[in-house]
């Protein structure tokens, strides 16, 4: 049985919010008294990690706290460690672009870590949204960072489009109210599919598709990712978006699991169009911050298969292929924060603004760790075996054929197979041709690379990982 | 025994040549001559009395509760194909000009230790994981050292591939999920408990259908077969020669092993429909690729298309020695034909080298690549001419040599099942003596072509090599027996009637 814990107790299970609420003042005082931006990295990741040891520590106790508006399972801290491992991968890198004010920035991440990692000990409708809204705020400042044209226009954009989706989402919210009459999601096969549910279910979709970047609300996404700072536009793709997924799983797997066969069929349609457009989009860009960026809303689609295959389980009465479906997507979300999020520091090679795919030709020549790395990265997007990327895409294909939704397997290989194209002629300009004069090789722009490729290899041996997650799933319903 | 562990070694001897710099020709060489002696006597010990269909199972766990093994098995008709892979690679490294850097040799190297991965692993996981990281070298092959189009062409080469690689992966999947079914909640990958006619019988119809077509256009893809065969001739044309020889006498043999290795013991439960199709796309192949062939203009794109016609060979075997067996014809008419599409599988590996390494001599030493460039070329160069001349005779199937042995038992095997039709295959058969013949008039004899100026003939080291193959071939033509029994007993021993 989960245990609950009331009063003051409860205190110590916000230790990781607190590590990171501290340091982030801390941080934004020391910048009073000029501390360097070295300093400030080190010290925001060395709470990340802290926060992110500690964590660990708390898995396998599951506990209700505050009202039962809180519930720390292991489904929740796998994904904090998530969150908590993006941070802490963009911390260094950050520090390339991040020049002037670097406390304001550094103590952003920190608070909008905190976002992130209570969005994923909550069930509670009303606190997901709480938090959901402080990721965004934090993000949009961070997107903003500098005050030049470029991030601006990105900010802005991400803004205005951010603030509409909020609002499709608190009205979603009320309507799943009026329908069910409490705002804690849990799976109640009692609530059947009425007019109410129905239109929450589309505000939601509305609302967090925004945040994931979904065809057809992903063109904010690629002009935020292509404006702001490299380690930025990392975060935006990773952390922030994992977020939506997360909370995504929450609300529909768990909250509308009596209303399954409409997610699903939503959820399917809006996949097969998102892979398809990202894919086919991504072909002929040559801006590589663009291309990264609709390849990511082609990894939106990926990830949004999880629904569909979660949907049609639970409309078959099959909890275990559910849980198959979960336990993929949450394996996906692992791998790609790491080839997604190491894509896109790779953009910290180029000493321009605008990296084209060009200004990376002849990399394997002046650096070939990084050109090794990134190539490394591209497979994994591509979905090439002995990388986590394979690993991914297994599992989730694997979901998808068990539930023997085989059509759908079927479009998500070929589009697979479409993004292979423009993954392999961005590894080629690399090892081909005369080094160009836009690369900027600095230890700070390779070694996240080397990290992250060599975190993408390991995640792509280790196929024993899939049982350890799936065990987290039952944390949903919980 | 030892099979893993002299697996282990190899892939990490092939990774080292990365490291190893100005080196890297001799290190490679070595690497693959060592293996090639070791595979050889391992594998002639292992089979010598022929009567072994299956080497001992060795695995390493990685999942075991989900079926997740990586397990090597070796094979009567593996080991064979097994040797035959690590003696191409070996030539296509001994052939190269040496002015590659070890990045080069490496990837040769990993193209090397992933195919034979793929023949030994007794793991549809790893079946799959090894087709899909051949691929990954093969494409930095082309696409780095190809010469022109590369870029566009390593692409289309990786594309087709993959998205026949993928659909395989889906067939395994179902396959993984309908054992989970069938036995009430334990997972296998193994390619022995998954490709069992007993499970597939337990399948609806549809699924298995599934199963099938994306196994077959895997395989198809890979052969090549038409209408999937359009990366072949550019790909070959593309890459350099060293690379060409790697992809047709060792790539080459991916498709046929699917076929052969993995397709085998369930072909009672394959669907006549998808059988008969395949002879009519074998049939297509090998008249529609003999007539292209013809037209060319480069010898290097006509001996692509030769070579995927030879493929043709192996479809048709395979498709009739099937719908035989689902007929219940006897037992050693069928098994002939399986033996002869698997002979073919094996020969066409060594005669493809052999073209494409004499190819290559010619085209050094004449700076020419195009037929109409060339002619009488036999007069300057008498050496690399007769062993061309010998390459392309294996080819169109003299009796005496290698090809002549699979094309028989095939036509022999397949009479009963596909009757007065087999005059088409013999058609096709005419057409690729034909040309054949015609290239080596227009390129090895008749007036010299004065514009090639004086042209020096192949050293010692190419006419060792080129003398080594053409040993093989026509021990393989002669003496049949040795290899053409173990092919016989396996297929007897796979096969479930």
């Amino acid at each position: 049985m989960t245990a609950v814990v009331t009063g003051i107790d409860a205190l110590q299970y916000f230790i990781p919010e607190f590590i990171l609420g501290i340091t982030g003042f801390a941080i934004l005082a020391a910048g009073m008294f000029g501390s360097s931006r070295k300093v400030n990295a080190s010290i925001t990741f060395v709470s990340l990690a802290a926060s992110f040891v500690y964590t660990l520590t708390m898995f396998n106790h599951p506990v209700y706290v505050l009202s039962s508006t809180f519930l720390l399972d292991n489904f929740g801290l796998y994904f904090m460690l998530l969150f908590l491992a993006a941070g802490m991968l963009i911390t260094f890198p950050a520090i390339i672009n991040i020049s002037a004010k670097s406390e304001i920035f550094f103590s952003l991440l920190l608070f909008t870590t905190v976002g992130m990692i209570i969005a994923a000990s909550s069930s509670n409708l009303i606190v997901l949204f709480v938090s959901f809204e402080a990721v965004s705020t934090g993000t949009y400042v961070m997107t903003a960072f500098h005050k030049t044209e470029r991030t601006l226009e990105a900010s802005t954009k991400y803004f205005f489009t951010g603030a509409v989706s909020t609002s499709i989402i608190v009205l979603g919210i009320s309507y799943f109210y009026e329908a069910t009459g409490t705002f804690y999601l849990s799976p109640s096969p009692a609530i059947i599919s009425s007019g109410a549910m129905l239109v929450s279910l589309i505000l939601l979709v509305i609302g967090f598709g925004f945040k994931l970047a979904i065809f057809p609300m992903h063109q904010w996404a690629i002009d935020t990712y292509d404006g702001s700072e490299n380690s930025v536009s990392a975060f935006l793709s990773t952390g922030s978006k994992l977020v939506a997924f997360m909370i995504m799983l929450r609300v529909f797997v768990s909250g509308f699991y009596g209303d399954a066969n409409d997610f699903y069929i939503i959820f399917t349609l809006l996949a097969i169009v998102t892979m398809t457009y990202g894919n086919f989009s991504a072909l002929s860009e040559t801006n590589l911050k663009r291309l990264l960026a609709y390849s990511s809303v082609a990894q939106a689609g990926y990830l949004i298969l999880v629904f569909s295959a979660a949907g049609y389980a639970i409309g078959i009465s099959d909890t275990n292929l559910m849980e198959y479906a979960v336990a993929a997507g949450m394996i996906y979300s692992l791998v790609y924060i790491f080839m997604k999020g190491g894509a896109f520091l790779a953009m910290n090679l180029s000493s321009t603004k605008k990296v084209d795919v060009s200004d990376l030709s002849g990399l394997n020549k002046k650096s070939p760790a990084a050109a090794l790395s990134l190539s490394i990265l591209l497979l994994s997007l591509a979905g090439i075996p002995f990388t986590g990327g394979f690993l991914g895409k297994f599992f989730l294909f694997l979901a998808l054929i068990e539930v023997k939704l085989w059509w759908l397997a079927v479009i998500a290989i070929l589009n697979s197979a479409v993004s292979v194209f423009y993954y392999l002629r961005v590894i080629l300009v690399m090892y081909r041709g005369e080094p160009s004069e836009n690369i900027k090789v600095s230890s700070l722009g390779v070694i996240p690379l080397v990290v992250c490729a060599a975190a993408v290899i390991i995640l792509g041996v280790y196929f024993a990982l899939f049982s350890t997650v799936l065990g987290f799933v039952g944390g949903l319903f919980r | 025994m030892l099979m893993m562990e002299l697996y282990i070694a190899l892939f990490l001897l092939s990774v080292v040549t990365f490291l190893s710099g100005k080196n890297a020709k001799v290190y490679s060489l070595a690497v693959s001559g060592a293996f090639l002696l070791i595979f050889l006597f391992y594998f002639s010990y292992r089979y010598w009395g022929l009567s072994a269909v299956h080497g001992t199972l060795q695995t390493i766990p990685i999942s075991p509760a989900y079926g997740f093994n990586f397990s090597l098995q070796s094979s009567g008709l593996s080991a064979v194909l097994v040797v035959i892979a690590t003696f191409v690679i070996f030539a296509a490294i001994f052939v190269s000009s040496g002015n590659y850097s070890q990045v080069f040799y490496g990837l040769i190297m990993l193209t090397m230790s992933g195919l034979i991965g793929l023949l030994l692993s007794a793991n549809l996981l790893f079946f799959y994981i090894f087709w899909e990281v051949v691929l990954v070298p093969v494409y930095f092959l082309i696409g780095l050292y190809g010469n022109r189009r590369s870029d566009t062409v390593s692409l289309k080469f990786f594309v087709y591939t993959h998205i026949g690689s993928v659909l395989m992966l889906l067939s395994f999947f179902s396959l993984y999920t309908y054992y989970f079914y069938e036995t009430n909640g334990s997972f296998s990958m193994s390619i022995s408990s998954l490709m069992n006619p007993a499970l597939f019988e337990t399948m609806p119809v549809f699924w298995r259908g599934f199963v099938f077509f994306g196994l077959f256009v895997a395989f198809l893809v890979k052969l090549p077969s038409f209408p999937l065969h359009s990366w072949l001739p550019d790909s070959y044309e593309t890459a350099p020669y060293p690379v060409t020889i790697v992809l047709a006498g060792a790539l080459s043999i991916m498709g046929g092993y699917g076929f052969f290795g993995i397709l085998l013991p369930v072909v009672k439960v394959i669907p006549q429909g998808f059988l008969l199709a395949l002879i009519v796309l074998g049939i297509i192949s090998l008249i529609y690729f003999s007539l292209s062939a013809m037209s060319q203009l480069s010898m290097k794109r006509m001996m692509a298309y030769a070579s995927a016609a030879a493929m043709g060979f192996v479809t048709i075997s395979f498709g009739s020695g099937a719908i035989e067996l689902q007929n219940s014809f006897s037992p050693s008419l069928y098994n002939l034909a399986f033996a002869g599409g698997m002979y073919q599988v094996l020969v066409h590996g060594l005669i493809m080298a052999m073209i494409f390494s004499s190819l290559y001599y010619v085209t050094k030493s004449t700076g020419k690549e195009m037929i109409g460039s060339l002619g009488g070329i036999f007069r300057g160069a008498p050496v690399i001419s007769s062993f061309l001349l010998v390459g392309l005779l294996a080819s169109l199937g003299l009796p005496g040599m290698a090809g002549f042995v699979a094309e028989f038992s095939v036509l022999a095997g397949i009479y009963g099942e596909i009757g007065m039709w087999i005059l088409l295959i013999i058609f096709a058969m005419l057409i690729t003596a034909s040309y054949h013949i015609w290239m080596a008039q227009r390129t090895l004899f008749g007036p010299y072509n004065e514009v090639l100026g004086n042209i020096h003939d192949a050293g010692a080291s190419s006419s060792a090599i080129l003398t080594v193959m053409m040993l093989a071939i026509i021990f393989l033509g002669v003496f049949p027996h040795s290899v053409f029994e173990l092919f016989t007993n396996y297929a007897s021993g796979v096969v479930i009637p």
